[in-house]
């Protein structure tokens, strides 16, 4: 790998990571924070950013990788600025949240590992949430907006395309 | 100990054994896959189940430790309806492929569901289809068949210690992967097609050549290093096809060398007929005119003997009474890497077992790249220090060892006697003294901090000592084990039963060669010397090949141009254009013979593999030889041979019980000690750098070269041909690029690579590189290219 | 405040739950938060306290309902090892969202619950292992633990005990393994969430090989009333065996869902009808899961069980983690099998050979049976692969996987075989 490609972390980030490094008994214990920053930092995780990520904590390029692939919220891929998801588990889907994707789909018109052309948004279907008490239930970047409608939704989209705050 | 029962019958194993283990000691067939002896518990294939009393689960047996009255259940109707279901869930993403994978006929899976499986599978979804890696030349992928047992990703972190293959993803989605840049960057990367239990992971270069039912199996010796591990020759019409561990040899892998080298078997290289060289080159002939044609060059003439330490010990004692009949005034050189001829404290062979270097309380490896030269010993130490244990190193290079050293210090190999000399400083400070130790320590002047982490090493109860290449092959080799050996009887490593100190040999069968030929020895180097003053005629070479391997290439080739050179020899390789005769010796797949590793461990191979041509065991050649010449013939069987090497040595009355087929597992054949040694350092002559000659295990050696495999693997893991430390050229105000090395006899210009990793101060030459000629040369001058 | 009269107690977590701005320190003090913190770390040594938390009858309350002082004895002393303590709140069985309203609106409950635990077990550092979804309670739990931090409630010598204890927050990031505390320890090592073997269990080597206790949050933050009042009092709550209060969550057909913490052994008619609004549709319920999706269902037959750890194994479920999904009649239980099977198929963590396959395998067979496309030999396959994956693994997933299809099979096979391709005579 060229070091021109390598992502870098910023001075800031890496005393950060100093510091974080430093609340567990090992290193590694701080991949998974770290890999979190990263996703701030740079969007999604590239391979050359995970081994930059391995470089830093002093990790074999597996040990990041068997991580990143383990966990769904760490992201391989680029999505939109608005990550929506969607839960469809039991509690979610007996309060009509099956509806509500479908119509969530056709309003971006885009499927799930796609971006919409204005580059604003992606959409999943994700497993519980921990909020069925407000079932249906939207992410909007880890957001929570719960009992969500088809209105809301799409008064949310609305909102975000025309620019104001969510 | 506990007690317990495996169905009705009671047994006793030690405390905190796993059922499973319990089973697998007491006879009784638990299946499984994931277990392995030599890894850690994954337990995640879940069909060693087994019944315990009162439980209300089955329960996986590889995890679960025995109790005291445990009553276990192997085989009820519930445990056979849950293994068929086991084997119904993996099959179901695995492809019915059995007739084109090479596993079949050796697959755990196939036997299993044979055993096991319910006959057809219910699955009528779409299969998994993972996609096949690229792991390099040695291993094959066909993700399909995986299992997921996690096999080779424990064999990767905790043997191999590389760390390169792991799980990604999760579920069904999961997957076996290996992140590798052109290849495993294990050197017992061969193990893993060995330990996955399906058609997954595979031997990559004898894929789709044949079926495990057409192989013939033969027990032998690899002799590609002095480990000598036990290994099984897998052939088919007496062409060896594969190379793997034995299964009940001492060690439970081997390494690539000695796996991958058996393409050079079947090498348009190998020498299988007698040849002669005529005007138009080598001709094939017959025996008789080859041997006519040595007697010619040999007979009355001054004739050198050089000899490859690998044969088996009935080749060397041939070559001894060859010696002994007619050449008793000859000079006899076996020690390619040795420039010091002076007795040694303590000659080459380990004191201990590896197992008991495993196990000791401290490791000190003094100046070598043990996981290149010694792979499996290397090993030991990984498994060592995974439970804990400390290895500490001092050498010119953190050579790679895929683990981390309790503490490791870079020296150059001018600094070892100031290092010795500080450890003996620190020892007598703690009243540790040994006779001798203050005429020694007179004699240099310097001191080295690395002597610190020897002397805390040594101060430990037990402590194996693993003296390398960069002492063994030293200008001052002598003096500078004379002063280890000081400091291991100052610390009470030396005696009986407690002996740590280890000589790391160059070759096979080092015990018996001090003993054989340690009143005979000569250095190559001069012997080559001689020979391009003039002072011999004809070379005899058997199986050494000294341009291609050792220190002194440089010697050897301007030798070679002088004399008559009758080759003995398995292989032609480089000597090849030299030889005036070469009479082909059988491999060592070929004989049958005994061979003694480091340990002193002596491994007889009695079930060789028919000869490919006209090649003869080489006491037979050696004989002829003795014949030809019109001496009486000492031996004319193996028996003979045998009964000569007892007379030879008295260390040697182990091997008649060896060879009366007494177990010998347990027997070790000492190395030799000189006692009297008295070799102090002296000061040598020195230019401002060190020059060390780099060792690849998959460029040296005779039977190496010819492998197209091990050629392969050596060209990706090369590293630059010279290496220094970036600070070395900011000392000299030189910049990187081709740069002039400058030796007692030449100059050159070469590329000069840079490695934060080694020894300011020394210059790193690969043997097998561009500047591999300077491999003899102990220091060298640096200056700007043109 | 909670009274000292056992029998006058109905919430013990959620006792200040609708209190304003409760998560900031001064508000929470002023309710009574830390107040009782330095009589235990002044006057209670160690071992009375796990005394007191064995007396109470304390329960797991992240789903296995293992006694909690009985976990804090089993950890040995003297190690020469730390002891760590960590908080699960990977939250993430499908129904189940009590944790998160402790720890977005009373956060200093479990930091006081932690403090005295870690400081029962002997604890340097502790850690909150929170599921990587609750981005908004972990911004919440780190603003309170900074807070205590700087009251000295936390860190250094805490309020002159000579006791320190560090807490950190650690966020998950998307697998409901985790929750499974071999496999949240293993991701708090920065690893794959795969669970151990047991043994060893956590207790004699967990983190890092140390002594490691894991307990859940609702637990936790039960731990300050306790030592406060008393084990004796904690256990005349609820009913013998089943003692104190307990969060329910309660989503699915009915009008009011959400968390309601009641005493054990309040019925689930008492639950559904009288806190939670009764049902969407209908009198009795058609399926309730009692304790979070990997439960067993329970049928109308069973709508006045009273809510026990007890009641509901004979009943033949589990009480889990008190997360309770009501189905109506207008539920298709087929479609919500055919969910849950495909969020164990993206959960199981893949390591042990049934789990991995089988709940696959269930998923796609689902899938066709609620396309309408099963057969009778699909059913004998769901029955087979569900029944050989439970019990058979390392964890306790492929049990929870195994329970909808079980259930289904077992309780509803009429509504399967309305969505066969031929259906049976």
């Amino acid at each position: 790998m060229s070091s021109s490609k390598m992502p870098k972390f910023s001075k800031t980030r890496l005393a950060e990571i100093d510091a974080l490094v430093k609340r567990y008994p090992a290193a590694k214990s701080a991949l998974m924070p770290v890999l979190y920053m990263a996703q701030e930092d740079f969007g999604y995780l590239s391979m050359e950013t995970q081994e930059m990520i391995g470089n830093v904590l002093g990790l074999k390029i597996m040990e990041v990788r068997e991580v990143v692939t383990f966990y769904t919220m760490f992201k391989e891929q680029p999505h939109g600025k608005y990550l929506l998801e969607v839960c469809t588990n039991a509690s979610c889907m007996l309060n009509g949240a099956d509806a509500l994707y479908a119509h969530m789909k056709e309003t971006l018109g885009i499927n799930p590992g796609e971006i919409t052309e204005d580059g604003l948004f992606s959409i999943a279907e994700v497993e519980c949430a921990g909020a069925c008490a407000g079932a249906p239930v939207v992410q909007v970047n880890n957001m929570y907006h719960e009992k969500a409608t088809a209105e809301s939704m799409d008064a949310l989209i609305t909102k975000v395309r025309a620019g104001e705050a969510i | 100990m506990t007690e317990l029962f495996i169905n009705d019958e009671e047994v006793t194993v030690p405390a905190g054994t796993s059922i499973l283990e319990a089973c697998r000691s007491n006879g009784v067939e638990v299946p499984y896959f994931c277990y392995h002896p030599e890894l850690s518990v994954a337990a995640n294939c879940r069909m060693c189940l087994v019944e315990v009393e009162g439980w209300p689960k089955p329960a996986a047996s590889c995890c679960t430790p025995v109790a005291e009255g445990m009553k276990v259940v192997t085989e009820t109707e519930g445990l056979e309806k849950d293994r068929a279901m086991m084997m119904e869930y993996l099959l179901i993403n695995h492809p019915l492929d059995c007739p084109v994978c090479d596993q079949g006929g050796a697959c755990k899976l196939q036997d299993y569901a044979v055993e096991h499986g319910m006959g057809k599978g219910r699955y009528i979804e779409a299969k998994r289809i993972p996609t096949d890696k690229d792991l390099g030349p040695f291993v094959n992928t066909c993700m399909t068949r995986c299992i997921h047992c996690t096999r080779c990703v424990r064999f990767a972190d905790e043997i191999a210690g590389t760390g390169d293959m792991g799980v990604l993803n999760r579920g069904d989605h999961m997957l076996i992967e290996g992140i590798v840049e052109d290849a495993l960057a294990s050197e017992l990367s061969g193990n893993l097609s060995d330990i996955c239990p399906v058609g997954a992971l595979l031997d990559k270069p004898s894929h789709d050549v044949s079926r495990p039912w057409e192989m013939k199996r033969h027990k032998s010796t690899c002799t590609q290093c002095p480990q000598g591990c036990d290994i099984e020759i897998e052939s088919r019409d007496d062409e060896v096809m594969r190379i793997r561990p034995a299964k009940d040899g001492v060690e439970p892998w081997i390494c690539d060398r000695g796996r991958f080298v058996y393409d050079a078997f079947r090498s348009e290289n190998r020498l299988l007929k007698p040849m002669v060289r005529q005007s138009s080159g080598l001709q094939a002939t017959s025996w008789d005119e080859a041997i006519e044609k040595s007697v010619e060059l040999l007979k009355g003439k001054r004739v050198g003997i050089v000899f490859s330490p690998d044969w088996s010990l009935e080749g060397l004692t041939a070559i001894r009474l060859l010696h002994d009949v007619a050449f008793e005034d000859c000079k006899v050189a076996f020690e390619l890497h040795r420039r010091d001829t002076r007795p040694f404290a303590f000659e080459e062979g380990l004191s201990m077992s590896t197992k008991a270097i495993e196990k000791a309380d401290q490791v000190v490896i003094l100046g070598s790249d043990l996981r290149q030269r010694l792979p499996i010993l290397m090993q030991r130490l990984r498994k060592r220090i995974n439970s804990g244990k400390p290895v500490t190193r001092i050498g010119s290079m953190f050579y790679r060892t895929n683990t981390t050293m309790a503490a490791d210090m870079l020296i150059r190999p001018r600094d070892w006697a100031a290092v010795i000399a500080s450890a003996m400083v620190q020892l007598t400070e703690l009243g540790k003294l040994a006779a001798g130790m203050d005429a020694w320590l007179e004699k240099v002047e310097v001191r080295h901090d690395a002597g610190k982490l020897l002397a805390d090493a040594l101060i430990a109860d037990s402590c194996a000592l693993l003296v390398g290449e960069e002492i063994r092959s030293h200008e001052d080799a002598a003096a500078l084990i004379h002063g280890l050996d000081l400091l291991m009887r100052a610390a009470g490593h030396a005696e009986e039963g407690k002996d740590g100190r280890n000589l790391l040999p160059e070759g096979m069968n080092a015990q018996l060669l001090s003993s054989m030929f340690g009143d005979l020895r000569t250095s190559a180097g001069d012997l080559f010397e001689a020979a391009r003053q003039g002072e011999i005629d004809t070379l005899l070479l058997v199986g050494s090949d000294p341009i291609g391997d050792g220190l002194f290439s440089q010697q050897a080739k301007k030798a070679l141009e002088k004399v008559s050179l009758v080759q003995v020899s398995s292989i032609s390789g480089e000597m090849g254009q030299y030889a005036d005769v070469q009479l082909p010796a059988s491999a060592y797949s070929e004989v049958e013979g005994t061979f003694v590793n480091m340990e002193g461990r002596v491994r007889i191979a009695d079930n060789p593999l028919r000869s490919l041509g006209e090649e003869r065991p080489m006491w037979k050649v050696m004989m002829r030889l003795v014949q030809a010449l019109g001496y009486d013939v000492p031996a004319v069987s193996l028996e003979e041979i045998r009964s000569q090497i007892l007379d030879l040595s008295p260390v040697l009355t182990t091997l008649g019980d060896a060879w009366s087929g007494k177990d010998v597992k347990a027997m070790f054949i000492p190395s030799a000690r000189n006692r009297k040694i008295t070799t102090l350092p002296a000061a040598l002559p020195m230019k401002t750098l060190d020059l060390v000659s780099r060792y690849s295990m998959y460029r040296e050696g005779a039977w190496a070269r010819v492998s197209d495999l091990l050629s392969e693997a050596g060209r990706i893991h090369a590293m630059d041909d010279v290496i220094v430390h970036p600070d070395t050229l900011i000392n000299l105000n030189l910049q990187q690029g081709k740069l002039l090395i400058v030796s007692d006899t030449e100059e050159a210009e070469y590329e000069v690579g840079l490695r934060t990793d080694v020894s300011v101060g020394v210059v790193f030459v690969s043997k097998r590189g561009a500047a591999g000629d300077l491999s003899n040369v102990a220091s060298v001058e640096l200056k700007g290219g043109q | 405040m909670i009274s000292s009269d056992p029998t006058k107690v109905t919430r013990i977590c959620f006792d200040n739950i609708e209190v304003k701005n409760m998560h900031k320190l001064d508000v929470a003090k002023k309710q009574g938060a830390y107040k009782f913190l330095p009589t235990v770390l002044k006057d209670f040594d160690t071992d009375q306290i796990i005394d007191e938390v064995k007396t109470s009858g304390l329960r797991g309350r992240g789903g296995a309902g293992f006694p909690t002082g009985l976990k804090w004895s089993f950890v040995p002393r003297n190690t020469g090892k730390p002891t760590y303590l960590l908080c699960n709140a990977d939250e993430g069985e499908p129904g189940t969202f009590k944790d998160r309203d402790i720890m977005r609106f009373d956060p200093h409950l479990l930091i006081e619950g932690m403090i005295m635990s870690g400081f029962a077990l002997g604890v340097k550092d502790a850690y909150i292992y929170v599921r990587g979804e609750f981005l908004h309670e972990y911004n919440v739990m780190c603003a309170a633990i900074d807070e205590a931090y700087a009251a000295n409630l936390l860190g250094e010598n805490i309020l002159g005990s000579g006791f320190s204890m560090n807490l950190v927050m650690h966020r998950g990031a998307g697998a409901y393994i985790c929750g499974e505390e071999t496999a949240l320890i293993e991701s708090l090592e920065g690893k794959a969430g795969r669970p151990r073997f047991k043994p060893p269990f956590p207790a004699v080597e967990g983190f890092y090989g140390c002594p490691t206790v894991v307990n859940n949050v609702e637990t936790l933050a039960t731990v300050p009333a306790i030592l406060e009042h008393g084990g004796a009092w904690h256990a005349a709550i609820g009913k013998p065996n089943n003692t104190g209060c307990k969060i329910f969550s309660v989503s699915g057909h009915v009008n009011k869902p959400g968390n309601y913490e009641v005493p054990m052994g309040t019925t689930l008619r008492d639950l559904i009808e009288n806190y939670c609004g009764g049902l969407q549709h209908g009198d009795t319920p058609k399926v309730v899961i009692p304790g979070g999706s990997s439960t067993p269902w329970l049928l109308g037959e069973h709508y006045d069980v009273p809510l026990t750890y007890d009641d509901i194994m004979k009943a033949g479920s589990f009480l889990g983690s008190g997360a309770i999904i009501v189905m109506d009649e207008t539920a298709d239980l087929v479609a919500v099998t055919r969910r849950l099977s495909h969020f164990y198929a993206h959960e199981s963590c893949g390591q042990c050979t049934p789990c991995r396959e089988g709940t696959g395998w269930v998923e796609r067979v689902m899938n066709r049976l609620d396309a309408g496309q099963g057969t009778e030999e699909d059913v004998k396959v769901l029955f087979d692969a569900s029944t050989h994956m439970a019990g058979r693994t390392i964890c306790a997933l492929a049990e929870g996987a195994a329970a909808p299809t079980l259930s289904l099979l077992k309780f509803f096979p009429k509504d399967v075989q309305a969505k066969l391709v031929e259906k049976s005579s």
